[in-house]
């Protein structure tokens, strides 16, 4: 797809994702895996999108939404990443160039779900609002203030996506790219290092949970391991 | 008094999927749960004033884990039934049974959908992207593994919630979960022992020490962290992310 098209479906899909991870459904349509997978297709570079979407998808497996707690906002994050990402290696067939901007994109999306934080708090406070607003509408005869306020409340989630991935991705694919291409070469050794640092990273965070200290769980990990490392590297008995 | 059928239970249902879009640290899911038990209330209360006071009600503080919400909504649907019909809980006992419904409910969803079939989900479709880097299968497998229980449940807990009451997670249902939570823990152990494998010597050419270190070092250090919650895994990354670039920059100036 055209780069002018691209930006805008970008943003779009920010929204989307945003949406999706709380609001609306929570099917997972925004787990970065997936939105890189969309990016990939959109912006018609599959191996960036696949190299950043699945370094923020370990990470963001680890990061669960429970009870109250406000996470990480990956869906976001995992789009303004992979969009970054796509958007400075667009048209680039260099290799050094690109995995500096896989790395850049990874960073970039790393902060966003961080930054995101605070907005989705101050985005649940004016919720609040909406509620009590709900509540005296309904007893004052308006029913349809229930229909209203989730739409409204969806609505935000929506604009805010939207918004706050459209600014990453101007200042990620704007601001890095004189820095993406003078130090290319530097970037790129870092990336052959840090993409199987954090896979492993997210792999063993993974394994924690599943684990959770029971040895026999461990045991089935190791068989599975050593089994499938045997098959590899040996071939099929 | 109308019956509620089975129309009404996939309105709510269809409604659930908004269960959260007004969630606040106040009612939290609240004003969601209001709007998905409203075509239940619209059809057992004719009288105008009764049903806005109801909605009101429902409106106050609820939480659950999403999913399962479904089946309280259905069990919440059975108990406005009998309140209509002059033999159910007053509002402050529906109060009481929705917020132990609720914490009941998220006591095991939390378990099966966020910390089982969430991670194994993403665990598979990272495997399946790593082994098939230039198709969509890994997203696709991600997506369908988590979102075809979770639709179905969420489509059909309603009327699960509402012919099984107030005891709905009761009996054999809790057991088939929690039989779930532990298969999706021994598959997940099992998809990410090939994981490692696969990211060690991926289609069986492995990779250079220098990687395979990378991705060791990579699991020690996510194994020793995950004993603590501070600093979160994001804020290990990135301070990986940090060094990393700091060193290959000392090498090469």
């Amino acid at each position: 797809m055209n780069a002018n098209l691209a930006f805008p479906a970008t943003v779009l899909l920010g929204g989307v994702a945003a949406l999706d991870a709380t609001p609306v459904a929570q099917t997972l349509l925004s787990q970065p895996l997936v939105t890189a997978t969309l990016l990939g297709w959109i912006w018609g570079d599959w191996q960036t999108a696949f190299s950043v979407g699945v370094v923020l998808q370990i990470l963001a497996a680890s990061t669960l939404p429970v009870g109250s707690r406000t996470p990480e906002d990956y869906a976001t994050g995992g789009v303004v990443g992979t969009g970054v990402a796509l958007a400075l290696a667009h048209g680039v067939q260099m290799q050094p160039w690109r995995d500096s901007a896989a790395l850049a994109g990874v960073m970039t999306g790393l902060v966003a779900a961080t930054t995101g934080v605070p907005l989705i708090r101050w985005q649940r406070r004016r919720n609040e609002g909406l509620s009590r607003w709900c509540e005296a509408e309904l007893r004052a005869g308006r029913e349809r203030s229930l229909g209203e306020a989730n739409l409204a409340g969806a609505a935000m989630a929506f604009g805010i996506g939207v918004a706050y991935v459209a600014l990453w991705l101007a200042v990620g694919s704007f601001g890095l790219r004189g820095l993406v291409e003078q130090e290319s070469l530097r970037f790129s050794r870092a990336w052959t290092v840090l993409q199987p640092l954090w896979l492993g990273f997210g792999l063993a965070q993974l394994l924690s949970a599943f684990v959770q200290r029971r040895l026999t769980r461990a045991a089935v990990f190791g068989a599975s391991l050593i089994g499938a490392w045997l098959t590899l590297v040996m071939g099929m008995p | 008094m109308a019956r509620l059928d089975q129309s009404v239970f996939l309105r709510v249902a269809a409604r659930a999927n908004f269960l959260q879009a007004t969630w606040n640290f106040e009612r939290q899911q609240g004003v969601g749960w209001a709007y998905a038990l409203q075509p239940v209330i619209e059809a057992l209360y004719p009288d105008a004033a009764v049903r806005r006071e109801r909605l009101a009600e429902h409106t106050a503080y609820f939480n659950t884990q999403p999913t399962l919400a479904s089946l309280a909504l259905g069990a919440a649907a059975r108990l406005e039934e009998q309140r209509a019909a002059g033999t159910g809980p007053d509002a402050a006992a529906m109060g009481r049974i929705k917020g132990v419904l609720g914490s009941t409910l998220a006591a095991l969803g939390d378990r099966l959908f966020w910390f089982s079939l969430r991670p194994f989900a993403a665990a598979l479709g990272v495997l399946i992207a790593l082994a098939r880097p230039e198709s969509a299968a890994g997203a696709i497998v991600l997506w369908s593994v988590y979102a075809v229980p979770h639709l179905a449940l969420r489509f059909a807990g309603v009327g699960i919630g509402y012919h099984r009451g107030a005891g709905v997670l009761g009996g054999r249902l809790r057991d088939y979960l929690e039989t779930a939570v532990t298969i999706l823990a021994y598959a997940g152990c099992i998809v990410l022992g090939v994981a490692v494998a696969w990211s060690l010597a991926p289609g069986g050419e492995p990779r250079t020490i220098a990687v395979q270190s990378a991705v060791a070092g990579g699991l020690g250090v996510g194994l020793l962290s995950a004993q603590r919650a501070r600093p979160s895994p994001t804020q290990w990354a990135l301070g990986m992310g940090v060094l990393g670039i700091l060193a290959a920059w000392q090498r090469l100036a």
